[in-house]
C-alpha cells in the first residue's frame, strides 16, 4: 500500500508554487487559515455527493440527462446545498486543525480537505457557494468535467478518498490510495463536535484479507487454529492502514503537548474477531507496526450496529456490505472499502457471477 | 525589407467567421538531418486536435463557417529562408493550413496584425510577450508529450492571471480580442457537455477557492463556459499539468 507521501525531496518548482500561494494568503485581509503544504499534510479528498446532499440533482442527471442537470445546478447556484454524509467528518477534521494550529502555529502537519469531483466547472460555482455558506476550510479542488479523478488523486498526494461512486473507489484502491464508498445513515444522530472519532474494521480494512480468505474457504474452526498458530506473525497491511498511521502521527502531536486526555482524535477497532481466540494477533500486528488504536472492540461475531450506535463515529470503515447495512440502519455513517475476498460474498454466501452476455 | 510575404494554400476558408490561429513553424516542424521534409514537431498533436474540431463542426453543420483557420508563421530569418521546405512539409504531412506568413524577428507581429490573426501560439515566451504587448492574443504552447496524443483539444486559462484587474486589458485589449474569446465560447457551445472535441479548463495556482470561482465567472463574462476547474492554492503545479495535458495556456508572459 502507498507510503504516506512522496519520499523524494521537494523540487524547486514545488517550493516556488508553495511560496507564491503562501504570500497570497498572508496578504489577505481576512483571517482565513492558509491551506497546509501538501507534502506534510494529511490530504482527504471528498466528492461533491459525499460533502453535500445532491440526491434530487442526481435524479435529474440519471433520469433526464447531463445537460439538464448542469442547467438545473446553474439556475440554483445561489442556493446552498444541504450537508451530505461526509459533512460531519469534514467539520470534525476542521476542529482538529483548529486545535493543532493553537498548539503548533507554524506546522504544516494538518488535515487538508480537497473537493475532488467529476462535476463540470459550471456546477462548481454552486459547490463553491455552498462551501462559502458553511464556511468550510476547503481551498483546493478538482472539477474534472467528467474525466476520471484517479490521476488527480495522486497529483494532490491524497491520503484518503471518499466518494459515492464505488467504481471510482475501487479504482483508487487498486492504485494504492486508501478509499471508501460513503453511505448516508438512515437516521440522524448527534455527533461529538470536539473530537474526531474514526472506527475501523480489522480484516480487509486495516489488515489484508489473508485471514478472511481462510474463513470463507475453510470455515471458522480452521480460522481460529490458523490465527492461534500465527499469533506472532504480523498480518499484512490493508488499504486503510496508512490512514490510521496518519491519524496516529497527529495524535502524537497532542500527546507531546500533554493533551492525551483531551486529544481531539479517537480511533476505534470494531472487529468480528473474538478477544479470546483470534484477537491477540490483531493487537500484536498493530504493535509491530508501531500503531496505537484507542479502543479495540472484539464482537466475536455479534452485530456491529448497536455498538457503533454507542461509539457514534464520524466515519466507520468496513469491507463487508452486511456490516455497512447494519451500521446505516442504526444511524452510523458507514463507508465501504471494496477490497479483498469479502467482495465476492454476500452474507456468507458466494455471489454468483452474472452470466456473461453472448 | 518589405513586409513579409504571405502565401495562401488551397484550403483557404471563408474569412468572415473563422477563428484564425497562427502557429510558429518552429513549433510545428522539427528538422531531420538527411531528410528532404521536416519531421513532426511539438505542435503536431495540437494541429490534429484543431482539425478534429473542424471535422466535427462540419459534421454537425456542413455549412458551418465558425471553423479554426490555421496559419503557419515564421518568426526568424532562418525559418523565413526555408519557405519552400515549410510548404512542402505541410503538404507532405497532410496538414490543414490555409496560409503561410514568412516573417522574421522584426516584422512577425505586424504580419500577425495585418492577417487578422485571432490567436498566436508559440513555445517562445519572448515572442509571446512581444505579440501580446502589441495587442495580439497569445498563448503558450505546452510541451508535455502525451502518448498516445490526446484527441481532444485542451485549452487552459491560468486563473490567477484572469482575476488580476488588468487581465481584461492584457488578454482582450482590442475589440477583436474580445471577439475571439466570445467566438471560442461559441465553438464550445456547438458541442454538448460531454464528449466534446474541445475542453476549456481554468487553473489557479496561488489563490483559494474564491480566486478560482472568480476566474470561472470572468470567463463567463467573456462568453466562455469552462468545462474543468482546478484550484491548487500552493499545491505543486507540475503533477497536475502532467495529468491535465493542455495543448496551450493563456497566461501572463511578463515576469
Amino acid at each position: 500500500m502507498s507510503e504516506l507521501k512522496v519520499s523524494e525531496s521537494s523540487t524547486s518548482a514545488e517550493e516556488k508554487d508553495w511560496l507564491e500561494a503562501k504570500a497570497f494568503f498572508d496578504n489577505l485581509k481576512t483571517n482565513k487559515p492558509r491551506p497546509p503544504k501538501p507534502r506534510f499534510a494529511v490530504t482527504i479528498a471528498v466528492s461533491s455527493r459525499t460533502l453535500f446532499n445532491m440526491v434530487a440533482e442526481r435524479k435529474i442527471y440519471e433520469e433526464v440527462g447531463v445537460e439538464d442537470y448542469v442547467k438545473f445546478q446553474i439556475e440554483h447556484e445561489d442556493e446552498p446545498l444541504k450537508p451530505g454524509a461526509a459533512f460531519p467528518f469534514v467539520k470534525a477534521l476542521m476542529t482538529v486543525n483548529t486545535r493543532l494550529r493553537e498548539l503548533y502555529p507554524d506546522s504544516e502537519e494538518l488535515f487538508d480537505i480537497v473537493l475532488m469531483t467529476n462535476n463540470h466547472a459550471q456546477v462548481g460555482v454552486r459547490l463553491i457557494n455552498s462551501i462559502n455558506h458553511y464556511d468550510l476550510t476547503i481551498e483546493r479542488f478538482c472539477m474534472t468535467g467528467g474525466k476520471s479523478p484517479i490521476g488527480y488523486l495522486k497529483a494532490y498526494m491524497t491520503n484518503l478518498y471518499l466518494s459515492k461512486d464505488s467504481d471510482k473507489v475501487t479504482e483508487a484502491i487498486e492504485e494504492g490510495i486508501a478509499a471508501a464508498t460513503m453511505f448516508t445513515p438512515e437516521k440522524e444522530v448527534v455527533l461529538c463536535d470536539t473530537q474526531l472519532r474514526v472506527a475501523f474494521d480489522g480484516d480487509a480494512v486495516l489488515f489484508s484479507d489473508e485471514s478472511e480468505i481462510i474463513v470463507k474457504k475453510h470455515g471458522l474452526d480452521s480460522f481460529f487454529e490458523h490465527e492461534k498458530e500465527f499469533e506472532n506473525k504480523p498480518l499484512a497491511q490493508g488499504p486503510l492502514k496508512c490512514f490510521l498511521e496518519a491519524l496516529g502521527k497527529l495524535q502524537r502531536k497532542f500527546y507531546a503537548k500533554n493533551e492525551r486526555l483531551n486529544c481531539p482524535i479517537r480511533t476505534f477497532l470494531v472487529t468480528a474477531r473474538s478477544a479470546a481466540s483470534s484477537g491477540a494477533r490483531v493487537l500484536k500486528t498493530l504493535r509491530s507496526w508501531g500503531l496505537e488504536i484507542d479502543e479495540a472492540l472484539f464482537l466475536a461475531g455479534a452485530p456491529k450496529g448497536p455498538l457503533l450506535e454507542k461509539i457514534k463515529p464520524h466515519i466507520f470503515f468496513d469491507d463487508q456490505m452486511f456490516h455497512i447495512e447494519g451500521a446505516k440502519e442504526l444511524g452510523t455513517i458507514a463507508a465501504h472499502v471494496p477490497y479483498g475476498i469479502g467482495q465476492k460474498y454476500n452474507r456468507g454466501k458466494l455471489i454468483e457471477e452474472p452470466k456473461k452476455e453472448e | 525589407m518589405t513586409a513579409s510575404i504571405c502565401a495562401a494554400s488551397d484550403t483557404r476558408k471563408n474569412a468572415e467567421h473563422t477563428v484564425v490561429v497562427a502557429i510558429t513553424s518552429h513549433s510545428v516542424f522539427e528538422s531531420r538531418d538527411g531528410d528532404d521534409v521536416f519531421g513532426a514537431g511539438l505542435a503536431f498533436p495540437l494541429l490534429q486536435a484543431l482539425q478534429r474540431v473542424n471535422e466535427q463542426l462540419l459534421e454537425g453543420n456542413p455549412d458551418e463557417s465558425l471553423l479554426f483557420d490555421v496559419v503557419l508563421v515564421t518568426t526568424d530569418r532562418k525559418q523565413q529562408q526555408q519557405r519552400s521546405l515549410i510548404m512542402s512539409s505541410t503538404t507532405h504531412h497532410g496538414l490543414d493550413v490555409s496560409r503561410f506568413c514568412f516573417s522574421c524577428e522584426e516584422d512577425f507581429v505586424e504580419s500577425l496584425q495585418t492577417n487578422a490573426v485571432d490567436l498566436f501560439l508559440s513555445t517562445d515566451r519572448k515572442e509571446l510577450l512581444q505579440a501580446s504587448e502589441q495587442g495580439v492574443v497569445s498563448a503558450l504552447l505546452e510541451t508535455h508529450s502525451a502518448s498516445p496524443p490526446l484527441e481532444q483539444l485542451r485549452i487552459l486559462f491560468c486563473g490567477d492571471f484572469l482575476i488580476q484587474p488588468d487581465a481584461g486589458l492584457k488578454l482582450a485589449g482590442a475589440q477583436s480580442a474580445k471577439g475571439f474569446l466570445s467566438r471560442l465560447g461559441e465553438v464550445r457551445r456547438r458541442f454538448s457537455v460531454q464528449d466534446s472535441p474541445l475542453s476549456i479548463t481554468v487553473l489557479t495556482s496561488r489563490g483559494g477557492r474564491e480566486s478560482c470561482g472568480s476566474a470561472i465567472c470572468v470567463l463567463r463574462s467573456f462568453g466562455i463556459n469552462a468545462d474543468e476547474a482546478y484550484c491548487l492554492a500552493g499545491a505543486p503545479r507540475a503533477p497536475i499539468l502532467n495529468v491535465l495535458q493542455p495543448h496551450f495556456i493563456f497566461m501572463s508572459f511578463d515576469g
